[in-house]
Protein backbone atom coordinates (compact mmCIF):
# COMPACT_ATOMS: atom_id res chain seq x y z
CA UNK A 1 0.00 0.00 0.00
CA UNK A 2 2.74 2.44 1.04
CA UNK A 3 6.36 2.10 -0.03
CA UNK A 4 9.20 4.54 0.42
CA UNK A 5 12.67 4.25 -1.07
CA UNK A 6 15.55 6.22 0.46
CA UNK A 7 13.13 8.98 1.38
CA UNK A 8 14.65 12.15 2.82
CA UNK A 9 13.31 15.55 3.67
CA UNK A 10 15.76 18.37 4.28
CA UNK A 11 14.69 21.74 5.62
CA UNK A 12 16.75 24.89 5.45
CA UNK A 13 20.29 24.93 6.88
CA UNK A 14 20.70 21.25 6.02
CA UNK A 15 18.42 20.02 8.81
CA UNK A 16 17.14 16.51 8.03
CA UNK A 17 13.54 15.85 9.14
CA UNK A 18 13.69 12.42 7.48
CA UNK A 19 16.84 10.62 6.36
CA UNK A 20 17.04 7.68 3.95
CA UNK A 21 13.73 6.14 4.99
CA UNK A 22 12.86 2.85 3.30
CA UNK A 23 9.75 1.07 4.50
CA UNK A 24 6.65 -0.79 3.32
CA UNK A 25 3.14 -0.90 4.75
CA UNK A 26 0.80 -3.57 3.41
CA UNK A 27 -2.76 -3.07 2.29
CA UNK A 28 -5.28 -3.37 5.19
CA UNK A 29 -2.44 -3.16 7.72
CA UNK A 30 -2.67 -1.13 10.96
CA UNK A 31 0.68 0.49 11.69
CA UNK A 32 1.89 2.81 14.42
CA UNK A 33 4.56 5.38 13.69
CA UNK A 34 6.19 6.48 16.91
CA UNK A 35 9.19 8.30 18.27
CA UNK A 36 10.00 11.41 20.29
CA UNK A 37 8.98 14.91 19.25
CA UNK A 38 10.96 15.98 16.17
CA UNK A 39 11.56 12.37 15.10
CA UNK A 40 9.93 13.06 11.72
CA UNK A 41 6.50 11.40 12.21
CA UNK A 42 4.44 14.42 11.13
CA UNK A 43 6.81 15.16 8.24
CA UNK A 44 6.30 11.62 6.97
CA UNK A 45 2.51 12.05 7.12
CA UNK A 46 2.74 15.43 5.39
CA UNK A 47 4.70 13.79 2.58
CA UNK A 48 2.01 11.13 2.27
CA UNK A 49 -0.69 13.83 2.09
CA UNK A 50 1.41 15.70 -0.50
CA UNK A 51 1.46 18.78 1.69
CA UNK A 52 5.20 18.67 1.16
CA UNK A 53 7.53 17.16 -1.42
CA UNK A 54 10.47 14.89 -0.62
CA UNK A 55 14.00 16.27 -0.99
CA UNK A 56 15.29 12.86 -2.05
CA UNK A 57 13.86 9.39 -2.64
CA UNK A 58 10.40 8.23 -3.65
CA UNK A 59 7.01 7.51 -2.12
CA UNK A 60 4.61 5.04 -3.71
CA UNK A 61 0.99 4.72 -2.55
CA UNK A 62 -1.14 2.06 -4.22
CA UNK A 63 1.61 1.76 -6.84
CA UNK A 64 1.51 5.49 -7.71
CA UNK A 65 4.73 7.47 -7.49
CA UNK A 66 3.56 10.61 -5.68
CA UNK A 67 6.31 12.72 -7.26
CA UNK A 68 4.77 12.29 -10.71
CA UNK A 69 1.24 13.44 -9.85
CA UNK A 70 -0.07 16.66 -11.37
CA UNK A 71 -2.56 18.95 -9.63
CA UNK A 72 -5.65 17.07 -10.82
CA UNK A 73 -4.11 13.69 -9.96
CA UNK A 74 -3.21 14.98 -6.48
CA UNK A 75 -6.88 15.90 -5.94
CA UNK A 76 -7.91 12.45 -7.12
CA UNK A 77 -5.30 10.77 -4.89
CA UNK A 78 -6.37 12.73 -1.80
CA UNK A 79 -9.99 11.67 -2.29
CA UNK A 80 -8.90 8.15 -1.38
CA UNK A 81 -7.32 9.21 1.92
CA UNK A 82 -8.97 10.01 5.24
CA UNK A 83 -7.05 12.19 7.68
CA UNK A 84 -7.37 12.79 11.41
CA UNK A 85 -5.43 15.44 13.33
CA UNK A 86 -4.70 16.06 16.99
CA UNK A 87 -6.53 19.41 16.86
CA UNK A 88 -9.53 17.86 15.04
CA UNK A 89 -9.67 20.62 12.37
CA UNK A 90 -13.44 20.92 12.47
CA UNK A 91 -15.15 24.01 11.06
CA UNK A 92 -16.66 25.85 14.03
CA UNK A 93 -19.33 27.65 11.99
CA UNK A 94 -20.83 24.40 10.71
CA UNK A 95 -22.91 21.83 12.56
CA UNK A 96 -21.64 18.33 13.19
CA UNK A 97 -23.58 16.93 10.23
CA UNK A 98 -22.42 19.79 7.99
CA UNK A 99 -18.79 19.20 9.02
CA UNK A 100 -19.10 15.67 7.72
CA UNK A 101 -21.31 16.27 4.67
CA UNK A 102 -18.95 19.10 3.68
CA UNK A 103 -16.49 16.52 2.28
CA UNK A 104 -18.86 14.87 -0.22
CA UNK A 105 -20.33 18.32 -0.91
CA UNK A 106 -17.03 19.76 -2.16
CA UNK A 107 -16.48 16.59 -4.17
CA UNK A 108 -19.72 17.28 -6.02
CA UNK A 109 -21.86 14.48 -4.53
CA UNK A 110 -25.63 15.22 -4.78
CA UNK A 111 -27.14 16.80 -1.63
CA UNK A 112 -29.41 13.92 -0.58
CA UNK A 113 -26.55 11.43 -0.92
CA UNK A 114 -24.20 13.73 1.07
CA UNK A 115 -26.54 13.86 4.04
CA UNK A 116 -27.38 10.14 3.93
CA UNK A 117 -23.71 9.14 3.89
CA UNK A 118 -22.82 11.71 6.57
CA UNK A 119 -25.58 10.41 8.82
CA UNK A 120 -24.41 6.81 8.32
CA UNK A 121 -20.87 7.52 9.51
CA UNK A 122 -22.14 9.76 12.29
CA UNK A 123 -24.29 6.87 13.49
CA UNK A 124 -21.27 4.59 13.21
CA UNK A 125 -19.26 6.78 15.62
CA UNK A 126 -22.34 6.98 17.88
CA UNK A 127 -23.00 10.70 17.68
CA UNK A 128 -26.14 10.88 15.55
CA UNK A 129 -27.95 12.58 18.45
CA UNK A 130 -25.46 15.50 18.23
CA UNK A 131 -25.86 16.06 14.49
CA UNK A 132 -27.18 19.62 14.90
CA UNK A 133 -24.64 20.66 17.55
CA UNK A 134 -21.64 22.85 16.77
CA UNK A 135 -18.08 21.56 17.35
CA UNK A 136 -17.44 23.98 20.21
CA UNK A 137 -20.40 22.46 22.10
CA UNK A 138 -18.77 19.01 22.06
CA UNK A 139 -16.15 17.39 24.28
CA UNK A 140 -12.67 16.61 22.93
CA UNK A 141 -13.53 12.92 22.53
CA UNK A 142 -16.73 13.76 20.67
CA UNK A 143 -14.90 16.20 18.40
CA UNK A 144 -12.34 13.53 17.52
CA UNK A 145 -15.11 11.04 16.75
CA UNK A 146 -16.60 13.65 14.39
CA UNK A 147 -13.18 14.03 12.77
CA UNK A 148 -13.03 10.24 12.35
CA UNK A 149 -16.51 10.25 10.83
CA UNK A 150 -15.40 12.94 8.41
CA UNK A 151 -12.32 10.89 7.50
CA UNK A 152 -14.54 7.90 6.70
CA UNK A 153 -17.35 9.58 4.84
CA UNK A 154 -15.57 9.22 1.52
CA UNK A 155 -14.77 5.48 1.97
CA UNK A 156 -10.99 5.95 1.96
CA UNK A 157 -8.52 3.15 1.26
CA UNK A 158 -6.03 4.74 3.66
CA UNK A 159 -6.60 6.58 6.94
CA UNK A 160 -3.78 8.73 8.27
CA UNK A 161 -3.97 9.93 11.87
CA UNK A 162 -1.49 12.39 13.36
CA UNK A 163 -1.53 12.17 17.17
CA UNK A 164 -5.28 11.53 17.17
CA UNK A 165 -5.36 11.03 20.93
CA UNK A 166 -2.94 13.81 21.84
CA UNK A 167 -5.67 15.95 23.41
CA UNK A 168 -7.64 13.12 25.02
CA UNK A 169 -7.52 11.27 28.34
CA UNK A 170 -6.51 7.54 28.38
CA UNK A 171 -10.08 6.18 28.33
CA UNK A 172 -11.12 8.36 25.41
CA UNK A 173 -7.84 7.55 23.67
CA UNK A 174 -8.60 3.84 23.83
CA UNK A 175 -12.12 4.49 22.58
CA UNK A 176 -10.69 6.34 19.55
CA UNK A 177 -8.20 3.52 18.95
CA UNK A 178 -11.02 0.99 19.02
CA UNK A 179 -12.81 2.97 16.31
CA UNK A 180 -9.63 2.99 14.22
CA UNK A 181 -9.28 -0.78 14.75
CA UNK A 182 -12.85 -1.26 13.51
CA UNK A 183 -12.06 0.83 10.44
CA UNK A 184 -9.04 -1.34 9.82
CA UNK A 185 -11.08 -4.50 10.27
CA UNK A 186 -13.15 -3.35 7.29
CA UNK A 187 -10.03 -3.53 5.07
CA UNK A 188 -8.84 0.07 5.29
CA UNK A 189 -5.12 0.66 5.81
CA UNK A 190 -4.56 2.73 8.97
CA UNK A 191 -1.38 4.62 9.80
CA UNK A 192 -1.28 6.30 13.21
CA UNK A 193 1.49 8.62 14.38
CA UNK A 194 1.65 8.77 18.17
CA UNK A 195 4.20 9.03 20.95
CA UNK A 196 1.85 7.30 23.42
CA UNK A 197 3.77 4.08 24.15
CA UNK A 198 1.09 2.79 26.52
CA UNK A 199 -1.59 3.08 23.83
CA UNK A 200 0.62 1.24 21.34
CA UNK A 201 1.12 -1.53 23.89
CA UNK A 202 -2.62 -1.81 24.50
CA UNK A 203 -3.54 -1.93 20.80
CA UNK A 204 -0.60 -4.15 19.94
CA UNK A 205 0.10 -3.60 16.23
CA UNK A 206 3.24 -3.27 14.08
CA UNK A 207 5.17 -0.22 15.19
CA UNK A 208 7.81 1.73 13.31
CA UNK A 209 9.95 3.86 15.59
CA UNK A 210 11.69 6.94 14.22
CA UNK A 211 14.39 9.01 15.82
CA UNK A 212 16.06 12.01 14.23
CA UNK A 213 14.43 11.13 10.91
CA UNK A 214 15.68 7.53 10.79
CA UNK A 215 14.00 4.20 11.45
CA UNK A 216 15.47 2.88 14.67
CA UNK A 217 13.12 -0.02 15.33
CA UNK A 218 10.34 -2.04 13.68
CA UNK A 219 8.42 -4.20 16.13
CA UNK B 1 -23.14 23.43 -12.07
CA UNK B 2 -22.94 22.20 -8.48
CA UNK B 3 -19.67 24.09 -8.05
CA UNK B 4 -21.35 27.34 -9.23
CA UNK B 5 -24.27 26.82 -6.86
CA UNK B 6 -21.82 26.03 -4.04
CA UNK B 7 -19.68 29.07 -4.89
CA UNK B 8 -22.62 31.48 -4.76
CA UNK B 9 -24.07 29.94 -1.58
CA UNK B 10 -20.70 30.16 0.21
CA UNK B 11 -19.81 33.52 -1.36
CA UNK B 12 -23.15 34.99 -0.28
CA UNK B 13 -22.74 33.61 3.25
CA UNK B 14 -19.24 35.06 3.48
CA UNK B 15 -20.47 38.41 2.19
CA UNK B 16 -23.10 38.47 4.94
CA UNK B 17 -20.63 37.38 7.64
CA UNK B 18 -18.16 40.13 6.71
CA UNK B 19 -20.78 42.72 5.79
CA UNK B 20 -18.91 45.50 7.59
CA UNK B 21 -15.71 45.20 5.57
CA UNK B 22 -17.62 44.19 2.43
CA UNK B 23 -19.39 47.56 2.60
CA UNK B 24 -16.04 49.24 1.81
CA UNK B 25 -15.58 47.13 -1.30
CA UNK B 26 -19.17 47.78 -2.39
CA UNK B 27 -18.66 51.52 -1.81
CA UNK B 28 -15.40 51.54 -3.81
CA UNK B 29 -17.10 49.86 -6.78
CA UNK B 30 -20.14 52.14 -6.45
CA UNK B 31 -17.92 55.26 -6.49
CA UNK B 32 -16.03 54.10 -9.59
CA UNK B 33 -19.30 53.39 -11.38
CA UNK B 34 -20.91 56.67 -10.27
CA UNK B 35 -18.01 58.56 -11.90
CA UNK B 36 -18.29 56.47 -15.04
CA UNK B 37 -22.10 56.63 -15.04
CA UNK B 38 -22.18 60.42 -14.59
CA UNK B 39 -19.80 60.83 -17.52
CA UNK B 40 -21.89 58.45 -19.56
CA UNK B 41 -25.04 60.49 -18.85
CA UNK B 42 -23.29 63.68 -20.01
CA UNK B 43 -21.66 62.19 -23.09
CA UNK B 44 -24.69 60.09 -24.05
CA UNK B 45 -27.01 63.11 -23.93
CA UNK B 46 -24.43 65.20 -25.80
CA UNK B 47 -24.22 62.50 -28.48
CA UNK B 48 -28.00 62.47 -28.82
CA UNK B 49 -27.92 66.24 -29.20
CA UNK B 50 -25.14 66.08 -31.79
CA UNK B 51 -27.08 63.44 -33.69
CA UNK B 52 -30.14 65.73 -33.74
CA UNK B 53 -28.03 68.65 -34.87
CA UNK B 54 -26.28 66.54 -37.46
CA UNK B 55 -29.59 65.42 -38.91
CA UNK B 56 -30.64 69.07 -39.11
CA UNK B 57 -27.40 70.15 -40.84
CA UNK B 58 -27.49 72.57 -43.70
CA UNK B 59 -25.09 74.38 -45.97
CA UNK B 60 -25.23 77.79 -47.65
CA UNK B 61 -24.04 78.65 -51.14
CA UNK B 62 -23.27 82.40 -51.42
CA UNK B 63 -23.69 83.83 -54.91
CA UNK B 64 -21.58 86.47 -56.55
CA UNK B 65 -23.41 89.78 -57.06
CA UNK B 66 -22.87 89.38 -60.78
CA UNK B 67 -24.16 85.81 -60.95
CA UNK B 68 -26.58 85.32 -63.81
CA UNK B 69 -29.93 83.58 -63.51
CA UNK B 70 -28.54 80.75 -65.73
CA UNK B 71 -25.63 80.27 -63.33
CA UNK B 72 -28.03 80.22 -60.35
CA UNK B 73 -30.23 77.73 -62.15
CA UNK B 74 -27.19 75.52 -62.85
CA UNK B 75 -26.21 75.61 -59.18
CA UNK B 76 -29.73 74.65 -58.07
CA UNK B 77 -29.81 71.80 -60.58
CA UNK B 78 -26.48 70.48 -59.27
CA UNK B 79 -27.88 70.58 -55.71
CA UNK B 80 -31.12 68.82 -56.67
CA UNK B 81 -29.38 66.11 -58.69
CA UNK B 82 -26.91 65.30 -55.90
CA UNK B 83 -29.63 63.47 -53.94
CA UNK B 84 -28.27 65.04 -50.73
CA UNK B 85 -30.78 67.82 -50.40
CA UNK B 86 -34.06 67.63 -48.55
CA UNK B 87 -34.99 71.14 -49.61
CA UNK B 88 -33.48 74.47 -50.57
CA UNK B 89 -34.41 78.12 -50.26
CA UNK B 90 -33.14 81.09 -52.25
CA UNK B 91 -32.35 84.11 -50.03
CA UNK B 92 -32.03 87.31 -52.02
CA UNK B 93 -29.65 90.14 -51.07
CA UNK B 94 -32.61 92.18 -49.75
CA UNK B 95 -33.88 89.25 -47.64
CA UNK B 96 -30.40 88.67 -46.26
CA UNK B 97 -30.23 92.33 -45.16
CA UNK B 98 -33.69 92.14 -43.59
CA UNK B 99 -32.74 88.98 -41.71
CA UNK B 100 -29.58 90.59 -40.37
CA UNK B 101 -31.47 93.63 -39.14
CA UNK B 102 -34.07 91.40 -37.52
CA UNK B 103 -31.70 88.92 -35.87
CA UNK B 104 -29.03 91.46 -34.84
CA UNK B 105 -31.22 94.43 -34.01
CA UNK B 106 -28.50 96.09 -31.92
CA UNK B 107 -26.17 96.11 -34.96
CA UNK B 108 -28.85 97.25 -37.40
CA UNK B 109 -27.55 100.82 -37.41
CA UNK B 110 -24.27 99.67 -38.96
CA UNK B 111 -26.05 98.70 -42.18
CA UNK B 112 -27.60 102.15 -42.68
CA UNK B 113 -24.21 103.63 -43.53
CA UNK B 114 -23.65 101.44 -46.61
CA UNK B 115 -24.31 102.82 -50.10
CA UNK B 116 -25.01 99.33 -51.32
CA UNK B 117 -26.39 96.22 -49.65
CA UNK B 118 -23.23 94.27 -48.61
CA UNK B 119 -24.99 90.95 -48.04
CA UNK B 120 -24.77 88.35 -50.82
CA UNK B 121 -27.69 86.36 -52.11
CA UNK B 122 -27.51 82.71 -51.14
CA UNK B 123 -29.08 79.31 -51.51
CA UNK B 124 -29.68 77.55 -48.16
CA UNK B 125 -29.74 73.78 -48.48
CA UNK B 126 -31.11 71.39 -45.84
CA UNK B 127 -29.12 68.16 -45.93
CA UNK B 128 -31.27 65.05 -46.12
CA UNK B 129 -31.27 63.19 -42.72
CA UNK B 130 -28.94 60.21 -42.89
CA UNK B 131 -27.09 61.64 -45.86
CA UNK B 132 -23.39 60.88 -46.17
CA UNK B 133 -21.65 63.93 -44.73
CA UNK B 134 -18.49 63.32 -46.74
CA UNK B 135 -20.57 63.36 -49.93
CA UNK B 136 -22.15 66.64 -48.77
CA UNK B 137 -18.69 68.07 -48.15
CA UNK B 138 -17.67 66.96 -51.67
CA UNK B 139 -20.71 68.69 -53.14
CA UNK B 140 -19.88 71.92 -51.29
CA UNK B 141 -16.30 71.81 -52.63
CA UNK B 142 -17.59 71.28 -56.18
CA UNK B 143 -20.07 74.16 -55.79
CA UNK B 144 -17.33 76.55 -54.66
CA UNK B 145 -15.62 75.99 -58.02
CA UNK B 146 -18.87 76.58 -59.95
CA UNK B 147 -19.22 79.88 -61.87
CA UNK B 148 -21.42 82.39 -60.05
CA UNK B 149 -20.54 81.08 -56.57
CA UNK B 150 -18.65 83.40 -54.19
CA UNK B 151 -18.37 80.90 -51.33
CA UNK B 152 -20.08 77.94 -49.72
CA UNK B 153 -20.15 76.94 -46.03
CA UNK B 154 -21.08 73.62 -44.57
CA UNK B 155 -21.80 73.91 -40.82
CA UNK B 156 -20.46 70.45 -40.12
CA UNK B 157 -17.00 71.52 -39.03
CA UNK B 158 -18.04 72.69 -35.59
CA UNK B 159 -20.10 69.52 -35.09
CA UNK B 160 -16.96 67.51 -35.84
CA UNK B 161 -14.98 69.61 -33.36
CA UNK B 162 -17.65 69.20 -30.65
CA UNK B 163 -17.73 65.46 -31.41
CA UNK B 164 -13.95 65.25 -31.05
CA UNK B 165 -14.15 67.21 -27.78
CA UNK B 166 -16.76 64.79 -26.50
CA UNK B 167 -14.53 61.89 -27.49
CA UNK B 168 -11.71 63.39 -25.42
CA UNK B 169 -14.01 63.87 -22.43
CA UNK B 170 -15.25 60.30 -22.80
CA UNK B 171 -11.71 58.90 -23.05
CA UNK B 172 -10.64 60.87 -19.96
CA UNK B 173 -13.72 59.65 -18.12
CA UNK B 174 -13.12 56.04 -19.10
CA UNK B 175 -9.48 56.41 -18.03
CA UNK B 176 -10.52 57.80 -14.65
CA UNK B 177 -13.18 55.11 -14.23
CA UNK B 178 -10.61 52.43 -15.13
CA UNK B 179 -8.24 53.76 -12.48
CA UNK B 180 -11.05 53.78 -9.94
CA UNK B 181 -12.06 50.33 -11.15
CA UNK B 182 -8.57 49.01 -10.44
CA UNK B 183 -8.67 50.64 -6.99
CA UNK B 184 -12.08 49.04 -6.41
CA UNK B 185 -10.76 45.62 -7.52
CA UNK B 186 -7.84 45.99 -5.09
CA UNK B 187 -10.30 46.85 -2.29
CA UNK B 188 -12.42 43.80 -3.17
CA UNK B 189 -9.30 41.60 -3.20
CA UNK B 190 -8.25 42.91 0.23
CA UNK B 191 -11.69 42.37 1.74
CA UNK B 192 -12.05 38.90 0.21
CA UNK B 193 -8.54 38.04 1.42
CA UNK B 194 -9.60 38.92 4.99
CA UNK B 195 -12.42 36.40 4.70
CA UNK B 196 -9.99 33.90 3.24
CA UNK B 197 -7.71 34.17 6.29
CA UNK B 198 -10.69 33.55 8.56
CA UNK B 199 -11.47 30.39 6.58
CA UNK B 200 -7.88 29.16 6.30
CA UNK B 201 -8.62 25.92 8.18
CA UNK B 202 -11.68 25.17 6.07
CA UNK B 203 -9.61 25.69 2.93
CA UNK B 204 -6.88 23.40 4.23
CA UNK B 205 -9.48 20.68 4.79
CA UNK B 206 -10.88 21.25 1.31
CA UNK B 207 -7.43 20.81 -0.18
CA UNK B 208 -6.78 17.70 1.88
CA UNK B 209 -9.99 16.00 0.80
CA UNK B 210 -9.12 16.71 -2.84
CA UNK B 211 -11.76 19.34 -3.54
CA UNK B 212 -11.56 20.70 -7.10
CA UNK B 213 -10.17 24.23 -7.55
CA UNK B 214 -13.63 25.45 -8.60
CA UNK B 215 -14.93 24.59 -5.12
CA UNK B 216 -11.93 26.14 -3.34
CA UNK B 217 -11.61 29.37 -5.32
CA UNK B 218 -15.17 29.70 -6.60
CA UNK B 219 -16.72 31.15 -3.42
CA UNK B 220 -14.18 34.00 -3.36
CA UNK B 221 -14.81 34.88 -7.00
CA UNK B 222 -18.56 34.70 -6.33
CA UNK B 223 -18.15 36.97 -3.29
CA UNK B 224 -16.35 39.58 -5.43
CA UNK B 225 -18.96 39.17 -8.15
CA UNK B 226 -21.77 39.82 -5.65
CA UNK B 227 -19.94 42.82 -4.16
CA UNK B 228 -19.52 44.22 -7.68
CA UNK B 229 -23.17 43.65 -8.56
CA UNK B 230 -24.42 45.27 -5.35
CA UNK B 231 -22.00 48.18 -5.83
CA UNK B 232 -23.27 48.68 -9.40
CA UNK B 233 -26.90 48.65 -8.28
CA UNK B 234 -26.07 51.23 -5.59
CA UNK B 235 -24.29 53.34 -8.21
CA UNK B 236 -27.25 53.24 -10.62
CA UNK B 237 -29.68 54.09 -7.82
CA UNK B 238 -27.47 57.02 -6.72
CA UNK B 239 -27.16 58.23 -10.33
CA UNK B 240 -30.92 57.98 -10.81
CA UNK B 241 -31.64 59.95 -7.63
CA UNK B 242 -28.96 62.51 -8.57
CA UNK B 243 -30.45 62.79 -12.06
CA UNK B 244 -33.97 63.36 -10.70
CA UNK B 245 -32.70 66.05 -8.30
CA UNK B 246 -30.69 67.75 -11.06
CA UNK B 247 -33.65 67.69 -13.41
CA UNK B 248 -35.96 69.07 -10.72
CA UNK B 249 -33.61 72.03 -10.25
CA UNK B 250 -32.23 72.69 -13.71
CA UNK B 251 -34.29 70.44 -16.00
CA UNK B 252 -36.29 73.27 -17.61
CA UNK B 253 -33.21 75.40 -18.36
CA UNK B 254 -31.24 72.44 -19.69
CA UNK B 255 -34.05 71.23 -21.92
CA UNK B 256 -34.60 74.65 -23.48
CA UNK B 257 -30.84 75.22 -23.85
CA UNK B 258 -30.28 71.92 -25.60
CA UNK B 259 -33.49 71.92 -27.57
CA UNK B 260 -34.60 68.51 -26.34
CA UNK B 261 -35.22 66.61 -23.13
CA UNK B 262 -32.20 65.43 -21.13
CA UNK B 263 -32.52 61.72 -20.43
CA UNK B 264 -31.16 59.14 -18.00
CA UNK B 265 -28.98 56.31 -19.29
CA UNK B 266 -30.80 53.74 -21.43
CA UNK B 267 -31.34 50.25 -19.95
CA UNK B 268 -28.57 48.85 -22.18
CA UNK B 269 -25.93 51.15 -20.64
CA UNK B 270 -27.27 50.48 -17.12
CA UNK B 271 -26.82 46.75 -17.77
CA UNK B 272 -23.28 47.39 -18.99
CA UNK B 273 -22.56 49.26 -15.75
CA UNK B 274 -23.87 46.33 -13.67
CA UNK B 275 -21.82 43.90 -15.76
CA UNK B 276 -18.77 46.15 -15.35
CA UNK B 277 -19.23 46.17 -11.58
CA UNK B 278 -19.55 42.40 -11.52
CA UNK B 279 -16.43 42.03 -13.67
CA UNK B 280 -14.40 44.35 -11.42
CA UNK B 281 -15.63 42.49 -8.33
CA UNK B 282 -14.92 39.08 -9.86
CA UNK B 283 -11.42 40.21 -10.85
CA UNK B 284 -10.74 41.29 -7.25
CA UNK B 285 -12.18 38.01 -5.95
CA UNK B 286 -10.08 35.99 -8.40
CA UNK B 287 -6.87 37.77 -7.34
CA UNK B 288 -7.65 36.96 -3.69
CA UNK B 289 -8.73 33.39 -4.52
CA UNK B 290 -5.28 32.62 -5.93
CA UNK B 291 -4.06 32.68 -2.33
CA UNK B 292 -6.61 30.01 -1.38
CA UNK B 293 -4.98 27.11 -3.22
Amino acid sequence: MIETHHLSKVYSRGLYALRDLTLAIEKAEFVFLTGPSGAGKSTFLRLLLLQERPSEGEVFVNGQNLATLNRREIQEYRRGIGFIFQDFKLIPSRTVLENISFVPEVLGVPAAQQRRRAFQVLKWVGLQHRMNAYPNDLSGGEQQRIAIARALVNDPVLVIADEPTGNLDPDLSLEIMNLLREINAGGTTVLVATHDRELIRLVGRRTITLDQGKIVEVA
Amino acid sequence: MRSVEYAFRQGGASLWRSRGSSAFAVLAIALALIVLGALLIVTWNAEQLLARWSSAAEFSVYLRDDATSEQRSGIETAIDQSGLSEGREFVSKAEALTRFRREFAELAELTSGFDENPFPASIEVRVRPGADHEAAEGLVKRLIATPGVADARYDRDWLTRVGAGLGTIRAAGVGLALLMGVAAAVTVATVVRLGLRARREELEIMELVGAPLAFIRGPFVAEGFLQGGIGALFAITALWVGFLVAMAWWGGDLNSLLGGSVQFLPIRLCLYLVLGGMLVGSAGGLVAARDAA
